[in-house]
């Protein structure tokens, strides 16, 4: 304890850095008439927080999670990721940054019909330059994390859409990110596909991971710790 | 501190990970400097998945650099062995031969231009650059009849009339002769103007002759020559297998020859033009128009005139191939970045730059050109082997040929990738991953 009193950054200082942090961000969308899909919008989420995003069609729910990964640049406001100011970061770097902090996980899963489930999984950590055999094993291990450790070599064609989701999270989670962002996660699942995903969620959140999803299913948005509504590009707490 | 932290990571991997990456974080203008880069082994990876994944269409989209590069490279690889052929088989030996002769036209001016061809050929001609040998001959006029000495044989006629021949040391070598018992002879016999012959085959077998060692003679008329050799062959006058030939200076003492009629010169291949040229005023600096030369016409010149228009028709639907080629590899390579948008979208959420997703696409197009180029090599080499088996020609390739041809390939579908790779590098990532659910 002594190094505490020698050096004044604690030691749980790295804890309390947000992993998002949205300062006044706006998105307007220069069509005729132009949208505005973000009306300034403030958001922090914590790690190891697990947040739900609800809202009706069009109130930019997808929008806002384009932003916070990196895909889309906010019109305005300041935008931290993990810390870092994402206005300073160039096109390339951006990607750099979405492959190694961010997971996604879409509705309609996006796995490649030509890969094998772990060659989809391990498509993960392409871009982050680490070597096949690394890739292949933390594949093999992610798949194991969503108790799919018995499909490695099948086509995506082949699973069930739960499975299939699972396998999208399995890769979502592959480069260990900071933030795993679900777009309609549940959206293309039924009842039963739709409590598996989610038991994986709570589990994964209990493992420390920061989560975000959006969902139109109120269900979904229950398991969450926190609620945040979009209305009309505007976010409000959700007591 | 230091050791406060790393008893934390130990004691929680979760938090130890968030602090790397806070520390990361921190800097982070130096942890993009070392961007980890996107290995060569995975590019290789991607793209043969990219490309095995619709492995019909692959094919059916190399058919057009295979067609260019196989009509390419076997039209090179033909006319090649073709060329190489009229060199190198049936025209070899007329295409190295220059004769110079006194004219005949005219009866005075046949006699003066007669009287200028020397005897000592070989020290004016062998010293030209392309010549391989040279001699100079004479026939004997009405030598008489021919007998051996001693009587071999009294039962069989051994008096005939025989064609003689007067000729220099380099004869022998001018027409490619053969001695298949004892010897020709050399400058030594010459000098001393020694009475000695060599005879044809032919003439060995009509008098019985097989054997040197009791040395021989025969009359030539009234003239005792030893026989010192037989000549087996002689390419460029058959004639003289039925011949005997005597050394000049012998013949200018017995056989009443004075100057040679003609020069025989054998010269490599591709010098008889120039060599045509340089003889004559070698052989006579003050009156060479008096000679008359005769050598081949340039063979490759009158042969590649007519296979040019054929190469060059081939080399033009060669070229064409290619282009079409690359147009077939740039149209599917297109609708495949189409039809792939998800995934263009999907990788750019992975992490992806515009660079990565071009260098994809740019790779599995050359990939495709690269194989149209290693097939139609191949094809073009065994078209060439096969059209040279059916006429019996030794098949002739430049090595470079087999070497170019893949990367000729590699480089249509680079070209032919660069449009559709851009197009794939430029679509934003929410558009792609929108588009292609
Ligand atoms: N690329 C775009 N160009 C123009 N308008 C867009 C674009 N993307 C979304 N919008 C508009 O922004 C608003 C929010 O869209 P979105 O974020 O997709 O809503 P949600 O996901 O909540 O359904 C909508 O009015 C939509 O039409
Ligand atoms: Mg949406």
């Amino acid at each position: 304890m002594t190094a505490v009193d020698v050096d004044p950054t604690p030691v749980e200082a790295p804890e309390r850095t947000p992993v998002v942090l949205l300062d006044q961000v706006c998105r307007v969308f220069p069509t005729e008439p132009p949208v505005e899909a973000l009306r300034s919008i403030d958001l922090r989420v914590d790690p190891s927080e697990y947040v739900a995003i609800i809202g009706p069609s069009g109130s930019g729910k997808s929008t806002l999670l384009n932003v916070l990964g990196l895909l889309d640049r906010p019109t305005s406001g300041r935008y931290l990721l993990d810390g870092i100011d994402t206005a300073d970061l160039g096109d390339a770097a951006r990607a750099a940054e979405r492959g190694r902090r961010i997971g996604f996980v879409f509705q309609s899963f996006h796995l490649l019909s030509y890969r094998t489930v772990e060659e989809n999984v391990g498509l993960s950590e392409l871009y982050l330059g680490t070597n096949r055999k690394d890739r292949r094993r933390r594949a093999t291990e992610a798949l194991d994390r969503v108790g799919l450790s018995h499909r490695l070599g099948f086509e995506p064609i082949r699973l069930s859409g739960g499975e299939r989701q699972r396998v999208a999270i399995a890769r979502a989670l592959l480069g260990e990110p900071s933030l795993l962002l679900c777009d309609e996660p549940t959206g293309n699942l039924d009842t039963a596909n739709t409590e598996s995903v989610l038991d994986l969620f709570d589990d994964l959140r209990e493992q420390g991971l920061t989560i975000l999803v959006i969902t139109h299913d109120s269900e979904v948005a229950e398991r969450a710790q926190r609620r945040v509504r979009m209305v009309d590009g505007q976010l409000t707490e959700v007591a | 501190m230091a050791s406060i932290v790393r008893a934390s990571r130990s004691r929680s991997g979760r938090a130890a990970r968030r602090s790397a990456r806070d520390s990361r974080a921190a800097a982070r203008d130096a942890a993009a400097a070392s961007r980890p880069r996107f290995r060569f082994a995975d590019l290789v990876d991607e793209t043969l998945a990219g490309v095995f994944a619709r492995p019909a269409r692959a094919a059916l989209t190399t058919l057009g650099t295979v067609l260019g590069i196989a009509s390419l490279v076997a039209t090179l690889g033909i006319s090649r062995t073709a060329g190489s052929q009229i060199v190198g088989r049936f025209d070899e030996l007329a295409a190295t031969q220059v004769t110079v002769a006194a004219r005949t036209t005219g009866s005075g001016s046949a006699e003066r231009a007669a009287a200028l061809l020397p005897w000592d050929v070989e020290s004016r001609i062998d010293r030209l650059n392309g010549v391989v040998a040279s001699g100079a001959v004479a026939e004997v006029s009405n030598p008489g009849t021919v007998r051996t000495v001693p009587l071999r044989d009294p039962e069989n006629v051994t008096e005939r009339l025989v064609p003689v021949y007067a000729s220099s040391v380099g004869l022998l070598d001018a027409v490619r002769g053969e001695i298949s018992v004892g010897r020709w002879f050399d400058s030594g016999h010459v000098q001393r103007r020694d009475r000695v012959a060599v005879i044809g085959a032919d003439v060995a077998a009509q008098f019985g002759i097989d054997r040197l060692d009791a040395q021989p003679g025969i009359f030539i008329g009234d003239e005792l020559f030893t026989v010192i050799g037989i000549l087996d062959a002689a390419a460029r006058d058959e004639g003289l297998v039925s011949s005997i030939v005597v050394p000049y200076t012998s013949a200018q003492d017995r056989l009443q020859v004075s100057r040679p009629e003609r020069v025989v010169i054998e010269t490599d291949i591709g010098a008889a033009q120039l060599i045509a040229e340089q003889a004559p005023i070698a052989l006579a600096p003050n009156g060479a128009e008096a000679l008359k030369v005769t050598a081949p016409r340039d063979p490759t010149r009158t042969k590649n005139a007519v296979q040019d228009d054929v190469n060059q028709l081939f080399l033009l639907l060669g070229l064409i191939s290619l282009v079409v080629g690359a147009i077939g590899i740039a149209n599917v390579t297109l609708v495949t970045v189409m039809e792939r948008t998800g995934e263009i979208g999907l990788r750019r959420a992975l992490g992806a730059s515009r660079r990565h997703i071009a260098l994809q696409f740019l790779s599995e197009s050359m990939a495709m050109g690269l194989v149209g180029g290693i097939i139609g090599a191949t094809v073009g080499i065994i078209t060439i082997v096969s059209v040279a088996g059916s006429r019996q020609w030794t098949p002739v390739l430049d090595l470079w040929l087999p070497l170019a041809a893949p990367l000729a390939g590699a480089l249509v579908g680079l070209i032919a990738g660069l449009y559709p790779s851009i197009r794939a590098a430029r679509m934003e990532p929410v558009d792609a991953l929108r588009a292609g659910t």
